[in-house]
Order: structure tokens, then sequence, then C-alpha cells
């Protein structure tokens, strides 16, 4: 091609610079008019040689001489090849969509900046930002820039496609080829650097070594690239192999794959381990294992532990037991088929257990049940109380050779004595009366407590017990003759003196225990009215036998709320007794009882039932008392270290309480006796019974048989054996172990264990519990 | 529960707890996960009565009653045992057959958690999701106005001056006469606050030290973390790692003994000295660990005995007037290092910060003032405190910062925010803000117990158990039991995570400012807010 071919387009019309639109206009209609030559001398018009496409796919050849300006070339077609004789502008080959371009000089800044396709050589060097934002369409061939010189800083900024070659051609030595910081953001296609690229971007490109393919693309194109810029002289200079490098971008995966850090485990060992010392921070200070232990966790990374509770606590029923007989210990018995056990052992604690558990006791075990909580009936310890009444007496174990006296054969004395011989000591009972059982046997009216059951334990008490001496005269002097004769004295005295009114006419009433006693050998009838003075359960005794005795019209009187419940006060209420309170008494007439109000009760008879107060006359020279009761201790020692002191005559309580504290006294003594110190027999704890889970049991169930009262008894804190646990444990931990004639036990594996409680939970006896672990 | 139990004053219901368990009996595989994981013993295996009837209209023998009894998941309801709300269940559940809810309006728990007299109190939050920053937006945009700026491509310079900065013509004054020139250290507007090695695991302390340790000799990032008070350990003080630490000084002086004997080994200063005078979780009030978390290694560097209950005084003893306080403390403190470590007291903020700030001015030792919001979290306080006490950050940060610049100090003497920043996940957003209102850079805790631990706490009163040691995410225990389930590791990279992901957030606000030099301290002409009163308090645009 000669200049001759070209048509030549100054850029100055009359020595004025044509503005680029006019320009543009000239290029465009030579075009049209079929010229494909065009030189143009150009004076920094914008944007010359882009947009030809009007010559459709004849090829359009520019050349420019004189200042091209800037964006030469953009927008550029297939069909464009542009030659710019000198240096070019910014932004050349901008959004290049296919033009060729030749420069043969320095290309300022943003050549190629978005360009997708086309080619630029370029025979110097470069500005910044060359090849940015360029892309690679794959219906088409990607975008080429070939660089001779270096590159400016930024290059290849958010590069997504084409192939750029940078030659490094005269270069410094250790000169940046491809200037500052370049690459950032690169997503596709490739950089030929012969040079340093140092400080390109790590986090979106790396560095790949030539294929063999890419070094012939290279070595085909450079000698192309070479010969365009007319530079052959370089051939042998630019294609030496080792000196090319090839950057690529890195793909999503790589970049996620690989994060643009060191991992900080090597820094903890290499950087962090290696300044502080071995353990890192607190390596000196405490013993630190590595890497982490999981949220659920077993042995001692356990947070909390499960503990088979067995015995550890007592039941509530055994608790409220004033005896202190361990109710649920006899169901379990029962439900173990060892049911003449059970009953048996009735007779180990009371020996009275027909008269009182089975009939007369309020039954404190009962009340305080844990199958009240979900308003189930208690277990009724009646019919195991009166099953004990055809047991035969215990064998005395061997004799002791102590000698003991008991004064006072009710309930409270009858106790201490049949504890005290069952511990192997000789014992005396003295009582002024004829016969033996006190208040059950002369005071309780029969409708409450069968006579032969009555007869039955107090023969039994009788052959266990052979030395019971009635209708002595116990004054001051032969107290404390017995005092002295016995090794130790329990006074069980009783509350015999009924407490009086001072009222005008007092002795026209009777007193409770009078009119009780007289009743039960029915000599007397006390006509239709009975007024009683007190309301207490002696005073509903009252009213029911006096209803038994033809009385109809019965009205109990008190000054406060009357203090009956139970049985006593519902069968008062069943004969129509009525209660008035608070009245007081005036005085009591002929007619009946006069209130202070002005009121008349009239009554046939007038009955005092305001309680009763030991008779102490025999004591007092000897002993301390107080308020009119002996004074004693809480292991009721009197202030005779000889003498005791249980029952009524120490203060007003139930039968049970006079049982129970008999019991006691028997195991003090055995303790003074053996040189121990006296003190009470650890208490456990009572069982919390929110441990204890009653969904278990059918509410409906009303038991009445032993079995089935043995099978719905919650055992609180006496495990049941039923196994729940073990079957409920989601780790399979829980164990039983067979201990032979010692029993059986739950162990708990706590290599499985994960302390989630589930035994606690499900546990119908409350066994379990779930603690926290030792502190670490 | 009883079915036939009295009723006592503070018998609460399901129904009245803050969090109810929802447990699916469908799903339930009953392998006690949850109850085993429960921090708080809230749920248990209950046992259940069912009952079922197959009624027949014939005769009464055939009436068919069944009893059967099952197994599930039962929450308690008694004050102690009451869930918390952690999810520690719903994380461990193997079906999906369990979660928290929390209770949309009829919690009556909060009337009741003052058994035996004793006022709630609790770890965390103020438990309120507001937040004026949240609703600070960036409004100067600066297309074509300023230089078009890239947050992915162009370089910022995100660092923030922590030190006395003399004015020109008082520093050339003493240049010329050699005379003492205060510390200045240039260093990540974001700083871990203070959180004591006591308040924080083993596991996590560790963690959020070698997180800064890694930002700073790997990334580049020259962030710094104050150790709260607590003392630090001795091998930290001891190492190069101390100079990204801040050291903190409060009332309560612990481990301090142990800061004094490593001062003669110390390879490298503290990066700066911060004295402790308030927090903005609890304003009036001393620090408190509760003995739950004293043991062994908590003791013997805070140089007491273990199993104590360890409560700072409200105030600084022996210190009687801010003027002694301030002189008094920084003297102290500036002389402990020769004068070459920055000091600066933290307060909460307050309607009387202004007096302090002031005094400061008039201190060359004083490097600069932190002040801690109302929103500020904590390890241990009494909610009253929590709840009620404090002064917003944003007002109090501006009043300060208009305050330096009536008087022309304004480039002198840095102001850094805490309380409540990123409380609701907006951490670049709201520290931008505050930057822009006048901080010279931000103080966080909460994030980044949540961001690099996985912190369960939200504005809801969910879990706030910090204060008693079970933590379930091992953060706030002692019991290794609990902060092994922690690695330092993973929350070191967690904070690398935040701190990188922060970095390029505020570049994405600061960018379209065309600022990339500096931080844009106190350029309120950036912000905008739609609320008039908003606006005209802080000093910035109402927009709407």
């Amino acid at each position: 091609m000669t200049h001759t071919d070209f048509i030549y387009i100054p850029g100055k019309r009359e020595e004025k610079r044509i503005p680029s639109r006019v320009l543009e206009e000239i290029i465009h209609q030579q075009i049209h008019s079929g010229q494909r030559h065009l030189e143009i001398e150009a004076f920094g018009q914008h944007g010359i040689g882009g947009r030809l496409w009007d010559a459709g796919t004849d090829p359009v050849n520019i050349r420019i001489i004189g200042h091209s300006g800037q964006r030469t070339g953009s927008l550029g077609n297939a069909n464009t090849c542009i030659e710019i004789m000198g240096p070019a502008s910014d932004d050349l080959g901008w959004l290049n969509a296919g033009a060729r371009i030749v420069v043969h000089g320095h290309a300022s800044n943003g050549v190629m900046n978005g360009a997708a396709q086309g080619r630029v050589f370029v025979g110097g060097s470069i500005g910044a930002r060359g090849m940015t934002m360029t892309k690679h369409n794959p219906r088409f061939d990607p975008p080429e820039l070939w660089v001779l010189g270096t590159a400016g800083d930024y290059f290849g900024e958010f590069m997504a496609g084409g192939i750029a070659v940078v030659c490094g051609h005269g270069s410094q030595p250790e000169e940046k080829v491809l200037g500052y910081r370049p690459l950032v953001g690169m997503v596709g296609g490739k950089v030929f650097v012969r040079g340093s690229a140092a400080g390109f971007s790590q986090k979106d490109a790396k560095q790949v070594s030539l294929t063999d393919d890419d070094w012939q693309w290279l070595e085909t194109g450079l000698e192309n690239f070479l010969k365009k810029t007319g530079r052959m002289d370089l051939l042998a200079t630019l294609t030496v192999r080792p000196e090319w490098m090839l950057l690529t971008a890195k793909s999503p995966h790589e970049k996620a794959d690989s994060p643009n850090r060191p991992d900080m485990q090597g820094f903890r060992k290499q950087v962090w381990d290696r300044e502080l010392g071995p353990g890192g921070l607190i390596g000196d200070l405490q013993e630190t294992v590595p890497g982490t232990i999981p949220v659920i966790a077993t042995g001692d990374l356990r947070r909390y532990v499960p503990v088979w509770e067995q015995d550890k606590y007592i039941a509530p029923c055994q608790a409220a037991c004033p005896t202190g007989i361990p109710v649920q210990d006899r169901w379990a018995m029962v439900r173990a088929d060892n049911v003449d056990e059970a009953i048996a052992m009735g007779l180990a604690h009371t020996p009275f257990p027909a008269t009182v558990c089975g009939y007369l006791c309020p039954s404190p075990c009962m009340a305080a049940c844990t199958r009240h909580q979900e308003g189930m009936p208690p277990v009724s310890v009646r019919n195991l109380g009166r099953a004990g009444e055809q047991v035969p007496p215990p064998e005395p174990p061997e004799k002791t050779g102590r000698k003991m006296a008991v004064i006072g054969a009710g309930p409270g004395g009858l106790s201490a004595a049949w504890h005290l011989t069952l511990n192997g000591h000789l014992v005396t009972v003295f009582d002024t009366g004829s016969v033996i059982g006190g208040k059950i046997a002369s005071v309780i009216p029969g409708s409450r407590i069968p006579e032969n059951t009555l007869k039955t334990e107090l023969a039994r008490i009788k052959a266990l017990i052979p030395d019971i001496r009635l209708k002595q005269s116990i004054d001051a002097d032969a107290f404390a003759r017995i005092r002295d004769e016995y090794d130790f004295t329990v006074v069980a005295a009783g509350a015999k003196k009924p407490k009086s009114l001072p009222v005008p006419g007092i002795e026209l009433a009777v007193f409770a225990n009078e009119f009780l006693s007289d009743a039960k050998t029915k000599k007397i009838t006390p006509g239709k009215q009975v007024v009683i003075i007190g309301a207490g359960n002696v005073g509903c005794d009252v009213a029911t036998e006096a209803h038994r005795l033809g009385a109809r019209d019965i009205t109990l009187i008190d000054v406060q709320r009357p203090a009956a419940f139970g049985k006593e006060r519902e069968d008062a209420e069943n004969c129509g007794a009525k209660f008035l309170w608070p009245v007081y008494t005036k005085e009591i007439t002929e007619q009946g009882v006069m209130l202070q109000s002005g009121d008349l009760l009239p009554a046939d008879t007038v009955v005092v039932a305001i309680g009763d107060v030991p008779d102490l006359d025999f004591i007092q020279p000897h002993l301390a008392v107080d308020n009119g009761f002996v004074t004693v201790d809480r292991f009721n020692r009197t202030s005779d270290p000889k003498v005791f002191a249980i029952g009524d005559a120490v203060a007003s309580g139930l039968i049970t309480d006079a049982i129970g504290a008999g019991k006691r006294t028997a195991q003090v003594i055995d303790q003074l006796i053996s040189g121990k110190e006296v003190r009470e027999t650890p208490a456990m704890p009572v069982m919390d019974t929110s441990r204890v889970h009653l969904a278990y049991y059918d509410p409906k169930t009303r038991p009445d048989d032993l079995s089935s009262c043995g099978d719905v008894c919650a055992s609180c804190g006496r495990c049941r054996d039923c196994g729940i646990c073990v079957a409920v444990c989601p780790e399979s931990a829980i164990f039983r172990n067979d201990l032979g004639k010692a029993g059986f036990e739950y162990q708990v594996d706590p290599d499985k264990c994960i302390g989630c409680g589930f035994c606690k939970g499900a546990c119908p006896c409350g066994i379990w519990d779930l603690i926290p672990n030792t502190p670490m | 529960m009883s079915s036939n139990r009295s009723l006592e004053p503070s018998a609460l219901s399901l129904n009245d707890l803050p969090w109810q368990v929802k447990f699916s009996n469908d799903r339930c595989t009953l392998c006690g996960q949850c109850t085993a994981v429960c921090p708080v013993k809230a749920i248990e295996l209950g046992v259940f009565r069912k009952r079922t009837l197959k009624p027949s209209i014939r005769r009464q023998a055939d009436q068919g009653v069944a009893q059967d009894v099952f197994y599930g998941i039962r929450q308690k309801t008694d004050v102690a045992h009451a869930c918390i709300g952690c999810a520690m269940c719903t994380l461990v559940c193997p079906n999906d057959a369990i979660h928290p809810e929390k209770n949309p309006g009829l919690d009556r728990m909060k009337f009741h958690i003052n058994q035996q007299g004793v006022p709630r109190r609790r770890g965390g939050r103020r438990n309120a999701a507001g937040s004026i920053l949240d609703r600070i937006k960036f409004t100067r945009i600066s297309m074509l106005t300023d230089p078009a700026l890239d947050a992915g491509r162009h370089e910022f310079e995100m660092r923030t001056l922590l030190g006395r900065v003399l004015s020109p013509r008082e520093n050339m004054k003493r240049l010329k006469e050699k005379g003492w020139i205060p510390p200045v250290r240039e260093i990540y507007p974001l700083i871990i606050g203070g959180m004591s090695f006591g308040a924080l695991s083993p596991t996590m302390w560790e963690g959020l030290q070698m997180g800064v340790a890694y930002l700073n000799e790997e990334m580049g990032m020259p962030v710094r973390m104050c150790t709260g008070e607590g003392g630090c350990p001795p091998r930290l003080l001891r190492s190069r790692f101390l100079k990204y630490v801040i050291l903190q000084i409060a009332s309560g002086y612990f481990g301090w003994d142990e800061i004094i004997h490593a001062i003669p080994h110390m390879k490298e200063d503290p990066c700066a000295i911060e004295i402790k005078y308030g927090q903005g979780a609890k304003p009036g009030d001393g620090g408190l660990l509760m003995w739950h978390k004293v043991n062994k290694l908590i003791a013997a560097i805070r140089g007491v005995p273990a199993g104590v209950s360890l409560p700072s005084p409200p105030t600084h003893q022996t210190q009687y007037s801010i003027e002694e306080s301030v002189a008094k403390m920084i003297l102290s403190m500036s002389m402990a290092w020769g004068f070459r470590v920055p000091v600066y007291p933290k307060i909460s903020a307050s309607s009387t910060s202004l007096a302090v700030l002031n005094n400061l001015t008039r201190n060359d030792y004083a490097s600069g003032l932190a002040i801690d919001g109302e929103d500020g979290g904590t390890g241990a306080a009494y909610t009253v405190s929590m709840d009620h006490m404090g002064h917003p950050i944003a007002s109090c940060i501006r009043d300060n910062y208009l305050n330096l610049i009536k008087i022309g100090k304004q480039n002198e003497i840095p102001i850094f925010a805490g309380g409540g920043i990123g409380k609701n996940g907006n951490l670049a957003a709201n520290a931008a803000a505050l930057i822009m209102l006048g901080a010279s850079g931000v103080q966080i805790g909460k994030y980044v117990m949540q961001a690099a631990a996985g912190c369960v706490g939200t504005e809801e009163d969910r879990c706030n158990v910090c204060n008693v040691g079970i933590c379930p995410k091992g953060i706030t225990s002692q019991d290794p039991r609990l902060y092994r389930r922690l690695d330092p590791e993973d929350v070191a990279e967690r904070v690398v995570d935040l701190f990188v992901s922060f970095d390029t957030e505020l570049k994405k606000i600061v960018a379209p400012l065309g600022r990339s030099t500096s931080l844009p301290i106190g350029m309120s002409d950036a912000l905008g807010i739609d609320d008039v009163a908003a606006a005209q308090r802080l000093s910035i645009k109402y927009v709407v």
C-alpha cells in the first residue's frame, strides 16, 4: 500500500481545527462514497476511527498522522484497522468491538478500557489503567493488548477477559512492568508479562506457568506485533521463554478455598506460642488442653452427674410418725411378698400396731403421704396395723440383768416397758389402776376400738412383760424406793387429773374421763340433753358416748374455735352434736349451763372436757416440774439422771407420741448403759417429695387390700427396683448391680452418661438426683 | 407441678415466664441432649399421665378407661430455673423438636426476680433494640463532586491517633527547646473495649488477643484491645504483643502488682493505659466479678484468693475531686512508663462529661477521653443500673466534640466512643456515624462476643447469664466444662473476619465521601437523619 492509495483528510480547515463532530461527518461521508483508505491529519479530535460499520464487511484502513485525540478507535468495528503514526492519547480503543489499532509511540491512560474485541499494538509504553474492565464475549475472539514497553499503575483492574502482553522493553532493573497494584478485581483473561509484576492483587490473580501452547501463541504473536510496530530487531531479545510469566484470574472457588491470609493454626504455633511459650497465654499458670470439648460430654466433662440416693432420705410418712415407723419399708416388703414380715415389723416399733395404727391413731403418716400432692388418697396404714393383732410377741433376747421400772401402764409406759424388755432388761411396771392400757382401756369409747383387739394386744404385752404390778399406791416414798431399787425409772403416769373450771356449780358437772369410763361400764344415763364444756376430741368422744346412751340434744361449747378434728369430730357430728363458740360459762345450775351472755343451755348432764393434767404429787419432792408437767430434756431425761419421764406427764399429746417417746427412751437408756454419748440417732433428711413422680399411678385406684396398698405406695426415697431408669436412660449408662444378700444397687457408667437427668426425671420414687459435677 | 398445690405469690405458670419452651412430642426422640445442655436446668424429663376414654352407649361394663404414662420434656416454672431463651436445646436437638419462644407480653416473672429481697442482676445488655445510630444516614454521596473513590480498588488510610497532639505552635516550640512531646499511637479506629480476664473466659480472652496479634502481624492492621480491669496474664506482659494492648486500671486495681513486677521485663510498651472511672452499662456502679467465676487462675492473675466475689468500688478511693482524680491518676500512670505511653480516662457517658473533657484539655498528660454510652454491655450489673442509668452515646460524643471545636482543640485530644455500637449488627455504619459526629475511634465489646464467639444474647433479654459463669458458649465462664467449648483459634479467626469485613464496610462508607487519606472525624455534613429533633440535637441535617 502506497501513500497515494489513501484519501487525505485534514483536521484543519482554513487554519482552524475542525470540531470532532464535523470530522466524524467527513469520515463517514468518505466511507459512504466508497473510500476505504483514509489518512487523517488529526488535531486532537475525539474518537477517530471508531464506528465505521457503514462499510459493511469491507476492510477500512485509517492512518492517523498528527495528534490523535482521546478515545481513538473507540466503539471500533471489526473491519477497521487504525495505524497511529505517533503517540496516542487517553482511552485508546475504548469499548473496542473489533478494531485493530497500531500505535507507533506511547499511549496514555486507559488503553482498551472496557474493550471486548479487537487488538491494540503499542510500540511504546502505556499509562495508567490499561486493559481495565476488558471482556471476552465467547462469540468473538478475545481482545488483545500488546505493549512493547511497560504499563502504568492500576493495570488490568476488573479485567474480565482478553489477553494482555506487556514486554517490558526498556524498563529499568527492578521496575514494576505492570505498575502499582495491578489486576485488582481481575476475574478473567490472561496477562503475559516480561519483568516484574510485583504487587499484583494476590486476592484476585495468580501466577501460572506458561504451557507450550501459551508459549507458541506468544512467540507467534510477538513476531506479528514486532512486525507491525516495526521492531523486528527485538525479536530475539523478547523471545526468551524463561523471562516471561503468565498471570490469570483466580476462580471464585480458588478465592474461597484459599483465603488470602495464612491459617490461624499456623499463626498460633509459629508466632503466638513461640512468643508466649508452650500453652500460649496462660500456659505458665495452668495446664491447657488443646482443642474443644463437645457440647454434650461424658465422664468428668459432664456438668451434672446423677446419683442413686437409696436410703439417704426418709419418706414423709415415716418422718411424720411420732413412733417413727418406717411405713414405706413395710409396703416394700408387701410388694416383695413378705407380707408376714411387713406386719410383724410393726411390733419392733410399737406394742399396739392394731389398737393404735389400726384404730386410734389420727395417722400423721397418712396425712403426710405424698399422694396427697395429686389429690390421690393416701396409702392406708389401717389394714397393715390391724393385721398386726394376731402376730405373736417377739422372742425377748438374752437378759442383760439390768432392772428397769416403769410407772404407769398406759400406752407410753407400756411402750417403754415393751422396748426395754426387747432390749433384754428386766422390767417392772407399776400402775395404780386395776387394768393395763391406761386411757386406751379405760376412757376411749368402745365404738372406736373393738374390745377383742385391745384385749389381744394387751394380752400380748402381758405375755412379753410378766412383771406388771397393778393397784399400786405410789406416793413420794414409794417412788423414791423404786427409783433407788432400779437401774432406771421411767415415769409414764399420764395425765389423769381433770382440769376444772372456776365457776359456781362446778360440782354439778361430771368430768370427761369419769364420764367415759363410766359409760364403758354402762352405769350411767345422761338424759336427753347434754352440754359438754370443751370441744376437743375428748369432748367429741363424750358426745358420741352420750348419744349411744340416749342423749339426743348434745352441745359442745368452747371459748375458742373447737380443736376437735378427724374421726372423733366426724362421729360427734354424725350424732347431731352442735358446736358453739366462742361462749363463756358463767355458772352451772340444775337447769344446765348459764352463759355469760345470759343464755341458758339446758342440760340433764354437763360434762367438763377441757383436758387433764398429770398428778405429780408423788414426783414433786424428787423431780423438777414446770407448769404442772415433769421437766425433761429432749431425751426425756428428768432432773434426776436415773429417771425419765414420757407421755402426758411431760406434755399433752397423741397416743403415738407417748409410744414413740417410750421407744426412744429405751434407746437412750441403752446408750447410757453402753457408756455412749447420748445423742439422737442421726435423723435422715426427709425426702423432697417433688422428686417423686405420681403420674405412674392411676388416681381412680382406691386401694383397699394390703397388696394394692403396697402397689400404690410411691415408695418415696426407697428404690422400687422397677428398672425404669435403665429403660429411660438414652445412653444405656445405668445398670443394676445384684449385691446378693445386701440387696441391689443401680450404678452409672460415667463414660456413657451425659448428665441429662432423665433418670431423675423418670424415677417414680425420687431415688435419682442430678447434682453439679465436682468443680474442675 | 403438683395438681393441688397451694399458690404462693411467686407461683408462676408457663404462661407467665419470659421464655417458653415449645416442645413437640411427635418429634422428640428422648435423647436427653436438651436437658443435658440447658445451662439453667430449665427443662427436665417429665412423666405425664394420659387418660384415654373409650365410651360406649351400651352398658356401664363396656365403658373403657385407660391410663397411660408417657414421657416428654417439661419446663420448670420456678424463678430460679426459668428458661433464659438461649436455645442451646434447639442447637443440640437432633430432631428439631424443641425451641424457646419469647413470651410476647405476658411475662410476669419480672415482678418476682427479687426473691430474698435481692434485685435482679445479670450480664448482657440493656435490652432496648432501638438505636439512634442506626437511623443516621450518610447522605453526602460525592459523585463527580469529589474524587471518585472505589472502596474495593483504592487505598485508604484507616487509622486514627490515640494520644495528645500538640498544637503546631506548641509542638515546634517544644521541638526547639527539646521539651517533652506527648506520645501518640497510630491505631485502627475500631478498638476491642475493656473486657477483663475473668469476665471473659481464658479461651475467649486468648482468642481475642490472638486475633489482634494476627491482625497486626499478618494483616498490617494496627488493632488494639483493652484488657479491662482484671490484670493481664504475665506472659502477655512480657511479650512483644503487649504493644497491641491497652492496659486498664480501675477502682479495684486488680492485677496491678503483676503488671508492676513485669514493667522492668517488658519488651514493648503497652499501647496505652486506660483509667476506668465508669462504664456505660452501669454508670455509677463498680465492676463485679461474682465468686462463681473467681477460680484459681483468675485469682492468680488478679492477686486475690479464689472463690470470693470481687467488687470494684464505684469510684477510685483516695480521689476526691475531678482535678485530683485526673491529675493524680494520669500522672502516676504516665510516670510508670517514663511518659512514653498515652494515658486516658474512660467515663460513662453523662450530662457531666463536658466537665471531664474540659479538665483534660488543660492537662498535657491526658491523651484522650473514652466515653461509654448507655448501651454498653457488661458481665454483671444490677438490672436497674443497666436498663435505666446512663446517657446515649451519640449526643454525648457530639456535645464533647462541638465543645472541642469551640475551644479550638478538636485536633488535639481524641474522643473514643463506646456502647451499643453495632448492637443491631450495623457495626461499620454505627462506627462511621460516631466518627463523623466527632469520635476518633470506637470501642466494641458485645459485638465481638457475638461475632467472634457466637454469644447468643439479644436485645430481648435472651441468655444474659454472663454474671454467674454458666455461659453456654463458654465466653464468660471460668468453668473448663464450658470454656473448653470455645477454641481460641476459632475466636481469633473470627476476630480477623470481623475486622477485615469492617474495614471493607467502613471504606464503602467513606469512599463516596471522597475521603481516603484520613478518617472523616467530625465530618458531620455527611450525616442526615429523618427526625427533626435528633437532627437539631446532633447538629446534622434533617432529611426526609
